[in-house]
């Protein structure tokens, strides 16, 4: 006679009511298993998919994404020159929040040489690479336009060309692909403020400087200058060509700074990332420590409802065996039903959480082994608690 | 009607069932020492039906627990079955087996597990005792019947009445065929009625079965028809009780 299973049966709907609640909260520890991995994915997603060797960026800069490097768009052809290069791409990255699909969001713009250039939209799951200089667009499916939808961007209308699908951002937010000079000019052109400002500001310039008012004006459109900043050049090496080498080269002559794609990685992984790995690490943890914490006092409890029965089996001769067994096993149909109730809701809902979270079965399986020893390790509280319990606690009123 | 077999027992030659001989049990040391059961001495045969009366704290419990066989007294001689289990220390005996197969206990709050049917209930008494599931099933069946349950087999206790409960409580009591049942207050949580139909059984189950039943209670209407009566003060058997008078 399995008696944990008979006191299960018996009391089927506050085991039930149990499995959920230990079983939300274990769901909440693999969301955060998947957060924290999709965290990692995400970070890296952009650096991993743009097929270049080197990343090269303004000197003493830490890369195009985790902080801000400005260069010359001419930067690209003195690249271009080095030897070793193959190709050189001007790349702009930059997150915006604009009214894109009906609703305010988060994205991010990159902008690439649309001919031929690095830094495009890898794999694109409908539509066309963008083919035209100007307004055409290639768009994450999160964004939530559709092929053939046009969308305000600044002063112009931009058509969708082409979807991608998870292409996103170090913070998880999708992608949108324009080419280098609409980039630039989403990102560089001012606002007319601002240009009234800048205007002002020249005019004052050029009237301290003893021209007229007249002449300042005529000079203005001499003065304007274009969007041709860049964020960094992405370079392919040619075939044999030696990595070191050409980022000597570039450092040297051109006093850029470069960096390799493992390098992005680390810059990436040990920078943005880091403090965000170490949070959702320590919330994973502490989670994991409560849960553990609930399944000992839910089986602690589970057994002090139970002492009298306990009392009276071993006053009738029971084995320590069978009084452990009894409160082991309910510990393990805790355990493992919980955590299977926490599978199937993690299953049915990872996909809808704003945040990608990468599920990996050997995480799962190690989160399951954890909660599994977990809980046995926590009923010993119980297990104790019931060996101790003397058999005259039977008798009596 | 008797169920199962005993092992232990020789019922050609008449021997105590339970001999206790100048028993003493002492809570605590010293100037706070204090002497629950002062020289107990007594025999309990086959089938006799023993009552043990006595105002709380007189060491009733104490004595139950000694011949229980949990709790260790402080000295003296403990025999059951002709098998000295205490002299002066415990003989080194398996007393969890020994109370396994031997002893049957009925509880005054009758004590049935409560997530378990009138059969498991029984059954499980029986499945301690290595009897297999199946088996255990049947003889619990047959014990319901010989108790005039069995139409509340796979009912659970909260769903029996105080009465059935008791019922069942001595059925799990009698599984394991036991030589000896030791009853702590059996009736105290029934009416009067209930409570003389559960001593009408103690008593035909000793007439029966040869079984020694060692009786604690306080309400002297319950034990008409025992055998010996022992009344405890202050931890000393003071006297035998003449059972018709003291009933009558």
């Amino acid at each position: 006679m399995d008696l944990a299973i008979k006191d299960v049966q018996r009391h089927v709907g506050k085991f039930v009511a149990t499995i959920i609640g230990v079983g939300l909260l274990m769901a909440i520890v693999l969301i955060m298993n998947g957060i924290y991995q999709g965290n990692t994915s995400d970070g890296v997603w952009l650096i991993d998919n743009t097929a270049t060797d080197l990343w090269v960026v303004e000197h003493g800069r830490g890369g195009p994404f985790n902080e801000q490097s400005r260069m010359a768009e001419e930067s690209r052809e003195s690249v271009a020159a080095i030897p070793g290069v193959a190709k050189a791409s001007p790349f702009i990255t930059y997150t915006v929040q604009r009214d894109v699909a009906g609703r305010e969001q988060h994205f991010t713009i990159i902008g690439y040489d649309v001919f031929g250039g690095l830094g495009g939209p890898g794999r694109i799951v409908a539509g066309r690479p963008i083919a035209q200089a100007h307004y055409e667009a290639v768009a994450d499916m999160k964004i939530g336009l559709k092929l053939g939808d046009t969308f305000r961007l600044g002063v112009h209308d931009y058509t969708v060309v082409g979807l991608t699908r998870k292409t996103v951002d170090a913070a998880g937010n999708p992608l949108l692909y324009l080419s280098l000079p609409d980039a630039q000019e989403v990102l560089f052109d001012q606002d007319n403020r601002a240009l009234e400002r800048t205007r002002l500001a020249e005019t004052q310039r050029l009237i301290r400087a003893g021209y007229t008012s007249s002449e300042a004006g005529r000079m203005l459109p001499l003065l304007a200058g274009g969007s041709g900043t860049i964020n960094a050049v992405l370079v392919k090496l040619q075939p044999g060509a030696e990595q070191q080498f050409v980022t000597e080269q570039i450092e040297r002559w051109l006093y850029f700074s470069v960096y390799t794609t493992q390098q992005e990685r680390s810059l990436m992984l040990e920078g943005r990332l880091k403090k965000m790995g170490a949070v959702l690490g320590l919330f994973r943890l502490l989670l994991v420590i409560v849960s553990l914490v609930i399944i000992a006092l839910l089986v602690y409890v589970l057994t002090v409802e139970k002492i009298r029965s306990i009392a009276t089996l071993k006053l009738i001769g029971a084995s320590n065996k069978v009084i452990v067994r009894l409160i082991l096993e309910q510990s393990i149909v805790l355990t493992v039903s919980s955590f299977l109730f926490a599978w199937v809701v993690v299953q049915f809902t990872y996909e809808n959480f704003p945040r990608t979270v990468v599920l990996l079965p050997h995480e799962t399986v190690a989160s399951f082994l954890i909660f599994f020893i977990g809980g046995m390790v926590s009923s010993l509280v119980g297990i104790v608690h019931a060996l101790r319990t003397p058999p005259s606690l039977a008798l009596g009123g | 009607m008797r169920f199962g077999r005993r092992p232990h027992l020789h019922l050609e030659v008449e021997v105590s069932i339970v001999h206790v001989e100048g028993v003493r049990k002492v809570f605590g040391q010293g100037d706070l020492a204090v002497e629950a059961l002062r020289q107990v001495s007594f025999s309990v045969e086959p089938g006799e039906l023993m009552a043990l009366l006595g105002p709380s704290g007189s060491g009733k419990s104490t004595l139950l627990l000694c011949i229980s066989l949990i709790q260790e007294p402080t000295s003296g001689l403990i025999m059951m079955n002709g098998q000295k289990i205490y002299d002066n220390g415990w003989t080194g005996i398996d007393v969890r087996r020994f109370r396994r197969e031997n002893i049957g206990f009925i509880f005054q709050a009758h004590n049935l597990i409560p997530f378990l049917n009138a059969r498991d209930n029984i059954g499980i008494a029986l499945e301690i005792n290595g009897i297999k599931p199946k088996a255990a099933r049947k003889r619990a069946l047959e014990l319901l019947d010989y108790l005039e349950l069995s139409h509340r087999a796979t009912a659970l206790p909260a769903t029996l009445s105080g009465g059935e409960q008791q019922r069942v409580a001595i059925g799990r009591a009698l599984a394991n065929s036991p030589s000896i049942i030791l009853a702590d207050e059996p009736t105290a949580a029934l009416d009067t009625s209930r409570g003389t139909k559960v001593m009408e059984l103690l008593k035909r189950i000793a007439r029966e079965q040869r079984t020694a039943v060692i009786t604690v209670t306080h309400d002297i209407r319950m034990i008409e028809g025992f055998d010996t009566i022992y009344h405890l003060a202050d931890g000393a058997l003071v006297a035998d009780v003449d059972p018709s008078a003291s009933h009558g």
